[in-house]
């Protein structure tokens, strides 16, 4: 008796990994940063993975020419710049009583939540859950703070540190940015604080050769992004939002 | 008739095919129709598995759907945008949250002008029939769309590059595309989705959920150059605009 397709089964009974995943956590992308941490638990996901790695088992068995494409994995990224904390005096005042008022520009990104909160309270804005907020920081390409301290005269050391300015992009490091989230403390406003937050968050953006550069403002603002080199649905390109409809 | 139809849709779940129900499919195979309607897609594999995306296979896929990165690409004489920076390209899908390609089997890309219901009459049993029912799997099928976002998976996305090969277009794939990184994202509880697009993108996208901010925003976006700004300073190039790179000025009190 010919051993007929018994042959085939050994291999065609391998069962590997299926291909066809809602699962993102396979780890083939290893040293690039993904940041997918969470999971997508879903009851649906087991079943079809089972019939995607039965049906190819069955498949490549069978199939004389397994015209498979290789899909080479991809090489490790060279070694991309991250951006530079910078960190330095913007302004420095001294007042009549002697203390020394210094503003602080910081792209490190470290961004107190429960600062960041306390300021967007005394903006006006709409809270938003802290959890979101420490992720989107996390996240973000670029995180740019304005910290005031205030020292009296003859002191050493570093005074009280108070948040008062943040804005932040997302990015994929390449073409695209988007300003998010541009506040400054109300007391500092009007100083030329926030137009030199915008300007060095392009020109870290620009440097790292990330051209479209945009954001989306509120109407009492769009003069100071005019002023500052934005144009305003430049081309008829105009941004739009996903309303889900249940 | 029905193992045709189970071969032919039935490797998709049926949740793709919430726009495109199967009563009108099987009653296309019934009697044949008079009149063209809108086709319903090829069977379409889509992986959000950032491991399926194969480099050389998407820069094909940018030049055939003329798709530039830049908002404002260089275009020549022919109406053909510039190619896609290879390493560029690399590094922003690798930095993007979302990545999905929806690939099909290269059969499909030629046959378009055949109906499903004329399709599915090919599959008889026969030598070829396991090819033609296999289904399709990012390894043996060609990439034929794409979409990514960029997250900073907190508060807010953004759309990019949503795209599908020119023969295929019209069939609800660049939908499938959307409507699956849209469930990616909510499903990770992002519910502010932006999506920047051209004039001719806007139905597109008015068709998938979008609309203008609510909010009454005004996008804008950085267009300052040379021209425009009086001062000689740093530019850099980004398509076709040749943008200014603000001076560093300290400012002093």
């Amino acid at each position: 008796m010919p051993a007929h397709d018994v042959v085939l089964l050994p291999t065609a009974l391998k069962l590997y990994p299926p291909v066809v995943s809602l699962d993102c956590r396979s780890q083939a992308f290893g040293p690039l940063n993904f940041p997918f941490h969470l999971n997508f638990g879903s009851r649906n996901k087991k079943v079809s993975r089972l019939n995607a790695g039965f049906w190819e088992s069955i498949r490549s068995g069978i199939l004389k020419n397994n015209t498979a494409q290789v899909i080479e994995p991809p090489s490790i990224v060279e070694e991309e710049e991250e951006p530079l904390p910078e960190e330095f005096v913007l302004v420095e005042t001294t007042k009549p009583d002697g203390t020394v008022e210094q503003i602080i520009f910081s792209s490190g990104g470290n961004v107190d939540v429960y600062d960041l909160q306390a300021l967007c309270d005394k903006v006006g804005w709409p809270r938003r859950p802290l959890s979101k907020l420490a992720a989107a920081l996390r996240n973000s390409y670029i995180v740019a703070t304005l910290h005031s301290t205030v020292k009296s005269a003859g002191e050493e050391g570093n005074g009280q540190k108070k948040l008062i300015g943040m804005a932040r992009a997302t990015s994929d490091h390449a073409f695209n940015a988007t300003i998010w989230d541009v506040l400054v403390d109300p007391s500092y406003q009007g100083q030329g604080l926030g137009k030199a937050l915008i300007e060095k968050l392009i020109r870290a953006l620009l440097q790292r050769d990330i051209g479209n550069i945009s954001l989306f403002a509120d109407s009492q603002v769009v003069e100071f992004y005019r002023n500052l080199g934005f144009e305003p649905d430049p081309e008829g390109i105009k941004g739009m939002f996903w309303y889900p409809k249940y | 008739m029905a193992v045709a139809t189970a071969a032919h849709g039935g490797y998709l779940p049926s949740k793709f095919h919430t726009s495109l129900p199967s009563p009108p499919k099987i009653a296309a195979q019934i009697k044949p129709k008079p009149t063209p309607r809108p086709l319903s897609p090829p069977p379409i594999s889509i992986s959000t598995n950032p491991a399926h995306v194969n480099l050389i296979h998407l820069r094909e896929l940018y030049a055939v759907c003329n798709h530039s990165c830049h908002r404002f690409p260089t275009v020549d004489a022919a109406g053909i945008v510039e190619p896609v920076d290879e390493l560029k390209l690399r590094t922003a899908v690798s930095h993007s949250s979302v990545v999905v390609s929806a690939f099909t089997k290269p059969e499909f890309l030629t046959a378009q002008s055949f109906t499903s219901a004329e399709l599915t009459n090919f599959i008889g049993i026969g030598g070829d029939w396991i090819r033609k029912v296999a289904p399709v799997t990012p390894e043996n099928g060609r990439l034929i769309g794409f979409g990514r976002a960029v997250s900073d998976l907190g508060l807010t996305a953004s759309i990019y590059d949503v795209m599908v090969h020119p023969a295929l277009q019209g069939r609800g794939i660049g939908r499938m595309i959307v409507e699956r990184i849209i469930r990616m994202l909510t499903s990770r509880d992002i519910y502010d989705i932006a999506a920047l697009c051209t004039e001719n993108e806007r139905l597109f996208f008015r068709a998938c959920g979008f609309g203008d901010d609510i909010l009454g925003s005004t996008t804008m976006m950085y267009t300052r150059s040379a021209a425009s700004y009086s001062k000689n300073g740093q530019m850099v190039s980004a398509g076709r605009k040749l943008l200014l790179v603000p001076h560093p000025r300290e400012l002093t009190k």
